[in-house]
């Protein structure tokens, strides 16, 4: 079993997830106003297993997402601003805006090339992984990826090429798949473990709307990955957020007000369900409850990422449109 | 100098390069000159010298296309041998979308130091699915460099400057051309990229051709000599950079041009070529361009079927006296 979570690992565990939300919602409230972004894969209510994944990361460890990066790189530390106003299509942006939303990279912070393809960040990982293994500086590659993922035959290939090889990779999968909804993965197999499992690669199941127990597995899956040199698959089962669409997401829940945690009467309307279960909401009232935070400090906290927000809205507003002729530069080192 | 097969050329620069820098690793070193007629002795000191550095990978074109992609953009340089370039098009996606697209989609923070390797051509009867040859459809895509040598001299020169250089590059060497031999110099020395080359020089018409359509343009050459036809043949080597001025320079001497590709013709390596030449040195030709390729059908297997579709010498002669009115 892990260690017990510190008070201030908590602290920080419920910040993460509280900066991953409120981006995204930044992000709607701008593609609102900006008529020109919209099309994108928000991470919200998936924040319980991007917040425990990117807590646990070292320092020159790999990760590699998807369409729905946002939660993963500002969760991991890339500036708010940047990540912001590279989704805008601005110079100030990660990418100098060449990138955008489906595309976000950020080195500084271990993100290798994001691919919007589905089944596009597991291959890159295992590639990742080869070269940690290569490198030998004990670094581990993460694949973040979709339920969706499974159906793509490269997932085949790189659970057999990671066991094959015994690489150092985190095989993370968020299945948001919606009972009852349109299905975002369509396998034969009973269970999304059954097809790594087949390949040798030992796999887990967390519940993505739990935080800790996100980072308790993932804690384990890493430290059997940095020890034996082998892939883990886990799978983080997630209720899917209301809102999410194809094309463009919907905000349906509305902004998320924090003091739903100890005021049960705010939650109302169509989402109560999902608002109820949803893992931030969910996280404050265990803390609450365990004493480990009190209603001051989670509305301290929540304000200290609200500013940060504003910052990076004012930073990603004033950041201008790349010079239309620098379009033509860069497809070559 | 020494004179030395296309194929042991390619494996004295891979070696060459692998002995300089610890991080290029070799997928699929097996098809790509080992047991191609070098010397037993070196290819077991070869393999026991880079035993961990050596990969058979399962037979998964989509998944290490991009292990290629990703172990490069984490500091390695992976040279990945698809064997057959229709093998390839099982990992496009990958070679495309990842590979070609990831330094520009980051804003110039990654980089991509990888070489695929792939056999391409018409090497008698292999049918429509061990014939092809993609070099147009690569060049098309943004973001990937694609070289295509036709001397062992070459081959060793350009090996060196695609394992050093920090794009991805299709590196697309035709079957027939690994036994073939030339001089080759001694030592390390690289060829740089869009730096073409006049193989034979001449003045009443220019043969533009590249990989094994090279070989076929001299043979040609000497044919047109025996009718009073000095061509000047042109190998540019490299399509992706492209060398246009070592092309207009000789259209500009002949003022004729005469285009020898492999491939089907449609939006074609030779297409791209008589654009360019049609667009900034229309004033220098004295005739129409000529493009001699394969009829765009998938390339038939029986003999007879797929001499009448290849592209070689002979037609390429018969086209240039047309063009010349001989």
């Amino acid at each position: 079993m892990p260690e017990p979570l510190s008070r201030e690992a908590r602290h920080s565990l419920l910040e993460r997830m509280m900066l991953m939300r409120r981006f995204e919602e930044m992000v709607i409230h701008m593609a609102a106003k900006h008529k020109y972004i919209g099309r994108n894969h928000l991470y919200i209510g998936h924040e319980g297993t991007g917040a425990a994944v990117m807590a646990l990361l070292k320092p020159g460890d790999l990760a590699h997402t998807t369409h729905r990066n946002h939660g993963h790189i500002v969760g991991r530390g890339a500036d708010p601003g940047k990540a912001l106003a590279e989704i805008m299509g601005r110079e100030g942006g990660l990418c100098g805006g060449r990138g955008g939303t489906w595309h976000m990279t950020d080195t500084s912070v271990g993100f290798q090339s994001t691919s919007a393809m589905v089944g596009g960040s597991i291959g890159l990982a295992t590639g990742g992984g080869f070269a940690c293994k290569q490198l030998g500086k004990g670094n581990v590659s993460v694949a973040l990826f979709g339920d969706g993922v499974l159906d793509e035959g490269i997932s085949y290939e790189a659970f057999n090429f990671a066991s094959q090889y015994s690489l150092p990779i985190l095989f993370m999968c968020e299945n948001n798949e919606k009972p009852g909804r349109r299905e975002t993965s369509m396998l034969a197999a009973d269970r999304l473990l059954d097809i790594p499992k087949a390949l040798k690669i030992h796999t887990m199941t967390v519940d993505g709307g739990d935080v800790e127990n996100v980072h308790a597995g993932v804690s384990e899956a890493l430290a059997r990955i940095r020890k034996d040199q082998v892939p883990v698959f886990v799978e983080s089962q997630i209720e899917a957020w209301p809102g999410s669409h194809q094309h463009k997401p919907e905000f349906t829940t509305g902004e998320t007000d924090i003091t739903m945690a100890w005021d049960a009467g705010k939650i109302s309307g169509q989402y109560a369900e999902w608002i109820r279960q949803e893992p931030i909401l969910r996280y404050i009232r265990k803390l609450l409850a365990e004493n480990a935070i009190s209603q001051d400090e989670v509305t301290a906290l929540d304000a200290k990422v609200r500013e940060k927000m504003a910052k990076a809205r004012d930073y990603a507003e004033a950041s201008p449109f790349p010079k239309a002729e620098g379009a033509v530069l860069g497809a070559f080192a | 100098m020494t004179e030395k097969t296309f194929a042991q050329a390619m494996f004295d620069a891979l070696s060459l390069s692998m002995e300089q820098d610890a991080t290029i690793s070799v997928f699929g070193a097996s098809s790509f000159v080992l047991g191609r007629g070098l010397p037993p002795a070196d290819e077991k000191a070869f393999i026991a010298k880079y035993e961990k550095r050596l990969f058979d990978p399962p037979v998964s074109e989509n998944v290490l296309a991009s292990v290629g992609v990703g172990s490069a953009t984490a500091g390695l340089r992976p040279f990945i041998n698809f064997g057959t370039s229709s093998f390839a098009f099982e990992a496009h996606n990958q070679i495309v979308n990842e590979a070609g697209n990831a330094r520009y989609m980051s804003g110039g923070q990654l980089k991509v130091p990888l070489v695929y390797h792939m056999f391409h051509g018409i090497r008698g009867i292999g049918g429509a699915q061990h014939s092809q040859s993609p070099q147009s459809m690569y060049a098309n895509c943004p973001g990937l460099e694609v070289v295509l040598p036709s001397t062992p001299a070459d081959a060793k020169g350009l090996m060196r400057t695609a394992i050093k250089s920090d794009n991805p590059t299709l590196f697309i060497t035709h079957t027939k051309l690994l036994a073939t031999k030339g001089e080759v110099p001694d030592g390390d020395y690289a060829i740089p990229f869009a730096k073409g080359e006049v193989k034979r020089a001449g003045k009443d018409v220019t043969i533009v051709a590249m990989s094994l359509m090279v070989l076929e343009a001299l043979k040609a050459a000497e044919l047109l000599k025996a009718e009073g036809i000095d061509a000047e043949v042109v190998d540019p080597r490299t399509v992706v950079p492209f060398d246009a001025k070592c092309v207009i320079e000789s259209v500009k001497k002949t003022g004729r041009l005469v285009i020898l590709e492999e491939a089907s013709l449609v939006c074609s390596v030779a297409s791209e070529i008589s654009a360019i030449v049609a667009e900034q040195a229309f004033e220098a030709l004295k005739a129409p361009i000529v493009r001699v390729g394969r009829p765009h059908v998938p390339m038939p297997y029986s003999p007879s079927l797929e001499a009448f579709c290849a592209p070689d010498a002979p037609k390429l002669v018969e086209a240039v006296k047309k063009l010349l009115k001989k």
